[in-house]
Order: C-alpha cells, then structure tokens, then sequence
C-alpha cells in the first residue's frame, strides 16, 4: 500500500512556480491580444460596410468552431513554415494562438454588450442633434461596459484554464511542468492535485476580481 | 408668417402594416397641439416623424424652413441628408415617455452634454445654464443626483430640462405622463403648462384631456392612422362634433385614469426594480448572443 | 496549399471522428445525469447538499479539463486507499470520466440558470393557486426553463465536441490524434491542420445551426 508523500510538493516547488509564472505569463499577453483584436471584430461586425462585417462573421464562425488544439497546432506548425515566421517558438505560438482563438469570443461579447444598451438612448441623443460617433462613445459605450464586465470576465477564466493546452505545442507551463515532475517523480496524484489548487487560487482570484469589477460599474441607484 | 410645422400626406408603414394613412398637419409659431387618440392609431409614429425618427413612407415635412423630407416627381421619397437631419434636431426638443436620461450620468450632466458636445458650449455656460433650468422645473438641488436616485415625475422633469437646454424652436412631447404614477404626472404637467404660457411651440401626444383641454390651443383626433377631427382644443374636447371622436372620448374619460395609458403605470419603485430587471435581461442578452458555455 | 492533399485527407481523418463523436455522446449521457441530480442539489432547501453541490461546481470549473484528463489517466493508477489498489482505465474510459465530470458541473449552471430565469411571478401564481410546490414546479416551471436552457445546453455541448481534441494527449485516437500522425510522417502540416479544421467545422456548425434554430423557436412561442 502506497502512502500518500506531499512533501514532493514542497521540494518541486520552484519548478511548480516557474510553470505558474509561465501560465500566468501567457494567460495575461493572450488576454490582451484576445481583448485588442476582439475589440476591432466587435466594430467590424456593427460596422456598415457589409464585407467588413462578412469577413469578421466569418472569422468568428472559424475561430468558435474549431477547438482552441487545432488552433494552437496551426499556429506552431504551420506559421512556423510560412516566410518570415521562423522565430515561432513554442511561446510566441501560444500567446498568438489563444489570443486569435479567444478574439472571436471577446468580439461577440462586445457586440453583445453595445446592442444589449437601450434603443431608447440612442434616440434620445439623436433626438438633442448628437452625432453618432459622439453619442457612442459618451453614452452607449459607457453603459455597455457594465453589461459587458461579467462575461468578459468568465470568458477570461475560460482563457486561463485554455493556457493549459499549450502543453500539446510542448510549452512547459503549469500543466506542462506537472506532468514531467510527476514522471520523475512517480507522484502523480500528489503533483496533479497541487496544481488543481494553484488552478484553483488563480480562478478564484480572477472570479473575486469580477464581483468587484460588477459592483464598481453598476449604476448608481 | 409661415407655419413652424408644416405636415402633409404623411404616410408610414411598417412592413405590410400602415400606420399613417394620410396625415396633414400645420402648426403656427407659439402655438400647443395636443394629439389624442386610441392605441394604435398612429399618433406616436406622427410624432416621431416630425424630428425623423421615423422615415414617413410619404409625405412632406417641413420645420422651420428645413424640409425635412419630400416625395419627389417619380415617387420615390427624398431625405435631407443626415448632417441636415441632425443640424435640424439641435432645434427640435423631444420628450419620451420612458425618459430615457443617461443613467450614468448625474442630472447635470445629462443636462450639459448635448449644448457642450453639439453647439460646443462653454462647460460654465452649460452648467450655469442646466442650474437655471433645473431651478425652472422645481429640481435646483437634484444637480449631482443620478437618475435611478430620482422618481419618475422628477426624471421627467429633468428630461424636459435637458430638451429645453438646446433653446429648441419646437418642443415634442411623446405621452410623457404614461409610465409616472398619477399623482407625480402633476408636476410634469404643470411644468408643460408654463412653458407653454411661456410661447414654445409644443406638440403634445397625451391621454391626459384635462391638461389638453386647458393649456392645448388646437387639438387632433387620430385614429386608425388618419386625422378624424381636428379643431380648437376646448371645443373638440368639449363638444365633439365627431361620432368615433365622441365614443373615444366617452370611453376615456369614463374610465379611472389607470387604464388610459397604454402602458400600466408603474410606481418609482415598480420602475427601480425594473431596471434592475432589465439589466438581467440585458446580460441574459448578452450570454445568448456571445453563445459561450456557462462559467 | 496542396487541395488535393486536403481532399484525401478526409477519409482518414474521419475515422477518428467515431471517437469523436461517442467520446461526446457518452460524457453528454453522464454529464447530464449528473447536471441533473446537482441543479437539484443546488435548488434543494437542504444547506449540505447547496453546499456540496456549489463546491462540486466550483471544483470542476476551476480547473481546467486536461488537469482532469491527466489526472484520470496518469493519477488515478497509483490511487492506493484502503480496498482500492489503483484504478487503471483505458485512455477511453479515462477520457469518458474526466469529460463527464467536467460536463456536469458546467450544465449543472445552464439548468440551474434556466429554472430561476423563469419569471418568478410564475411561482406566485401557482402558490396563489394552491397548487404543491412538486406540482407547480413540474408542471410550470420547469417546461418554461427548458426552453430557455436549450440554447446554452447546446452551446455547452458543442464546447464539449471541441473539447474532446484534448484527449490526444491521453492517446485517444480521435480525429486530432490521427492527424498528428498523419504529418508526422509526411510533415505535410498546412494541408492536415487544414483538413483537420474543415471537419471540426462541420461537426460543430451542426450544433451551432441546432442551437439557433432553438433560439428563435424559443422567441417566437414566447
């Protein structure tokens, strides 16, 4: 009978922590790539010009209907082949990956959170002679954020936890790091249940964020 | 001199549904119109046409010398184009019936914003200007309050503050007492009455035939998209000469004021929770459209 | 970008995609089950079962599905406590066990959000009414919650289709596996990924069509 060793835990703790920075690392540049390009979607996708918002749609439809693997494999193995692409390490290939995969879900939640204002405020300000480039940005998007904060911030937990399929690429974060510790180690349960917890805290920090994210936008009443 | 408002053949329809069948309208300089009529009958859509909200199907309006929109000889509709559109609505105030103030903005603000970003008003002007019109409508230490913070009759009011702080030509009033209880729909229309003795041109959409009755100067009668009766406002109320305007009016003024409006009156509590209703459903919105799984 | 490679590269791709799709099917079927008895766990007046409910989801949607994965292929072998002398699975079985537990704390949240998104005025009435709160819940409020859960369920679903490309990584041979071999060999990448995508796309347009044909079903009948 096999007892239970947590030590293992404490003396692989510098390389757990290496894999939490290197998660986190990524999680926070694809973050921002993912928020900036869904950003240009959203506005391509409420834009007038049709082809515009046909070619977005269409990235969209692409980007949320092939899983987030494929995408990542296409991101090291193919861009790594393409003229100009050579330096496309194992990084670079996961930060690019999940910030073009995760674009596609932060642009329909923008899009989602401008439409969800309400009608009744863009007649007002068109009704007192603003123009709409005005009236969007001092009214309409102002209050779509508020609309918009909870599920960006879900979406970004969903991100998070996405950084561990970087591992299929062989970059070595938290996920990555656990399973060779828990091949040199041959302590798997005690190794794949720290990092559950690192998981774990790094969600319930980014879900504590959310509620206080939620209270700071809400209208005040 | 010409009239401010000059309406003829005004036709609006929805898809295959025709609201206005025919509409003709002119109002002089100083004058209050109040429009009545049944739900349905079209007499928000001619409303709305006026500052073009709404793009009549037909028809020619003209405010203040800007034609707003015209049918041309082949029979298509022409449209002033939309910098025309928007330079005429600095001089076209609106009032809606579910306020629409900008939430996440104090009562000032709402105030300023428009004069500041539009006619590029000065910020102390602005604010000078939106202290004194909030002191004309009873709100002078509402300034920094936000709008959930206000009841309904007090919102209105700022709503109509906000509308006036672009010195508009032309005031529209769209049911504007409908979703306030009935004992604050008094001070939005007392606040109605003195801009009107004051000399605003005012065209007034309302269930509310006692205030027509004694500010209005004419009075239309709408129903099923077309001009019943039409004539001066303490005569049509009073003495319809009408068959459908008598049966209307006999119904209306039958029945409690609960069940004039179109929408049920609501209490500033009803309607405090009801936005916070409306938040849900917007964020449900916004669940469903961006489809991603629950988390 | 060889088309032809493309095309061919269809046949053999999509003998993963039996994988694919029963690896879906069969950690839909647990899944949901489990949903189920936690949404009613959630809902129950009993503090234990909300809590033991509220942790479970909490647990499973904190971390991410290939710790889960790893953990049910690579942990759960060495599992020596009392009578159990390590649970050994096939990469099957291991993936069906992770994905079921995964699936079941996420519709756990699409069922309990669709039961209170139901207008609570609804329950009024029925309390007015008379009527048992087993009664007027099977009868009124959980058919107006199913309508309004479908769309997300089949959302969440089509999350699990994609999902199951991880199970790679624990050897399963579904439709990802096959084509990693398939350029290993050939490293023919761009014309295998490409394949690859086309067929996902496929698969989860199904479910995106399915899940808007719902939602205006759901609009229109309201």
């Amino acid at each position: 009978m096999r007892e239970f060793d947590w030590s293992v835990i404490g003396r692989s703790g510098d390389l757990l922590m290496a894999g939490t920075r290197l998660t986190v690392g990524l999680f926070l540049a694809a973050l921002v790539l993912a928020t900036a390009l869904g950003l240009i979607l959203a506005l391509m996708r409420l834009s007038p010009v049709r082809p515009l918002r046909w070619f977005a749609g269409t990235y969209i439809w692409i980007m949320r209907g092939i899983p987030v693997f494929v995408t990542l494999l296409f991101a090291f193995f193919v861009a790594r082949d393409l003229p100009g692409f050579g330096w496309l390490t194992p990084i670079w290939a996961g930060v690019i990956g999940l910030g073009i995969d995760g674009a596609a879900y932060k642009a329909e939640i923008i899009r989602a959170g401008i439409m969800a204002v309400d009608h009744g405020q863009h007649e007002a300000s068109e009704a007192l002679g603003m123009t709409k480039a005005h009236y969007m940005r001092r009214i309409i998007i102002p209050q779509s954020i508020r609309v918009i904060v909870p599920t960006y911030m879900s979406n970004s937990i969903l991100l998070l936890k996405a950084t561990s399929v970087a591992v299929g690429i062989g970059l070595v974060e938290l996920t990555g790091i656990t399973r060779q510790l828990s091949n040199s180690t041959f302590r798997p349960i005690e190794l794949f249940t720290a990092a559950a917890f690192i998981y774990l805290v790094l969600t319930t920090v980014l879900v504590l964020l959310q509620e206080f994210l939620e209270r700071r936008f809400a209208l005040k009443t | 001199m010409a009239p401010l408002v000059e309406i003829t053949g005004l036709h609006k329809s929805f898809g295959k549904v025709e609201v206005l069948k025919g509409v003709d309208c002119e109002i002089e300089r100083g004058e209050v119109v109040a429009v009545i009529g049944p739900s349905g009958s079209g007499k928000t859509t001619m409303l709305r046409c006026v500052n073009l909200l709404e793009r009549p199907s037909a028809g020619r309006i003209e405010v203040d010398g800007r034609v707003l929109c015209e049918e041309q000889p082949d029979g298509k509709m022409k449209f002033a184009p939309k910098d025309a559109i928007r330079e005429a609505r600095e001089h076209v105030g609106m009032v809606f019936q579910r306020f629409n103030l900008f939430p996440h903005m104090t009562a000032l603000h709402n105030i300023t914003e428009a004069p500041m970003a539009v006619k590029g008003a000065s910020k102390q002007d602005a604010e000078s200007r939106a202290h004194e019109l909030l002191e004309s409508v009873g709100l002078g230490h509402k300034a920094d309050a936000y709008p959930l913070q206000l009841s309904g009759g007090q919102q209105q009011r700022v709503a109509i503050a906000r509308a006036l702080a672009m010195d508009p030509t032309l005031m529209l009033f769209d049911e504007v007492t409908s979703s306030v209880d009935p004992e604050l729909a008094g001070e939005i229309l007392l606040v109605m009455k003195r801009l009107a003795e004051q000399g605003m041109t005012m065209l007034v959409v309302t269930h509310e035939m006692g205030f027509a009755a004694e500010v209005a100067d004419r009075a239309l009668f709408i129903d099923h998209g077309l001009v019943v009766e039409q004539g001066k406002a303490a005569d049509l109320l009073g003495n319809p000469q009408h068959q459908r305007t008598r049966a209307f009016l006999r119904a209306v003024l039958d029945r409690a004021p609960m069940e004039e409006s179109d929408e049920p009156v609501r209490s500033p509590e009803e309607i405090k929770s009801q936005t916070e209703r409306e938040l849900l459903l917007q964020q449900q919105k916004v669940e469903r459209i961006a489809k991603e799984d629950g988390g | 970008m060889d088309w032809q490679l493309v095309w061919d590269s269809f046949p053999l791709i999509w003998k993963g995609a039996q994988f694919t799709i029963t690896l879906t099917a069969w950690s839909l079927l647990f899944g949901t089950a489990g949903a189920l008895v936690l949404a009613l766990m959630r809902l129950s007046s009993v503090k234990l079962l909300r809590w033991f409910a509220a942790g479970f989801g909490w647990l499973f949607r904190g971390i991410p599905l290939l710790i889960l994965l790893f953990f049910a292929f690579f942990a759960l072998p060495d599992l020596n406590v009392g009578p159990v002398d390590g649970v050994l699975l096939e990469p099957f079985q291991a993936a069906v066990l992770a994905l079921s537990f995964w699936t079941a704390a996420y519709q756990a949240e699409v069922i309990r959000s669709g039961i209170i998104a139901v207008d609570p005025g609804q329950a009024e009435a029925s309390e007015a009414l008379g009527m048992t709160k087993a009664h007027y819940m099977r009868k009124i409020i959980i058919p107006q919650g199913l309508r309004i859960m479908v769309p997300p369920y089949i959302g969440n679903s089509m999350t699990l289709l994609k999902q199951t490309s991880l199970t790679t990584l624990v050897t399963v041979p579904e439709m990802t596996l096959l084509t990693q071999r398939l350029f290993s060999n050939d490293f023919q990448f761009q014309e295998r990924i490409a394949a690859l995508a086309i067929l996902y796309l496929a698969l989860t347009t199904v479910f995106v069509v399915a899940q808007q044909v719902m939602e205006r079903s759901f609009r229109l009948k309201v």
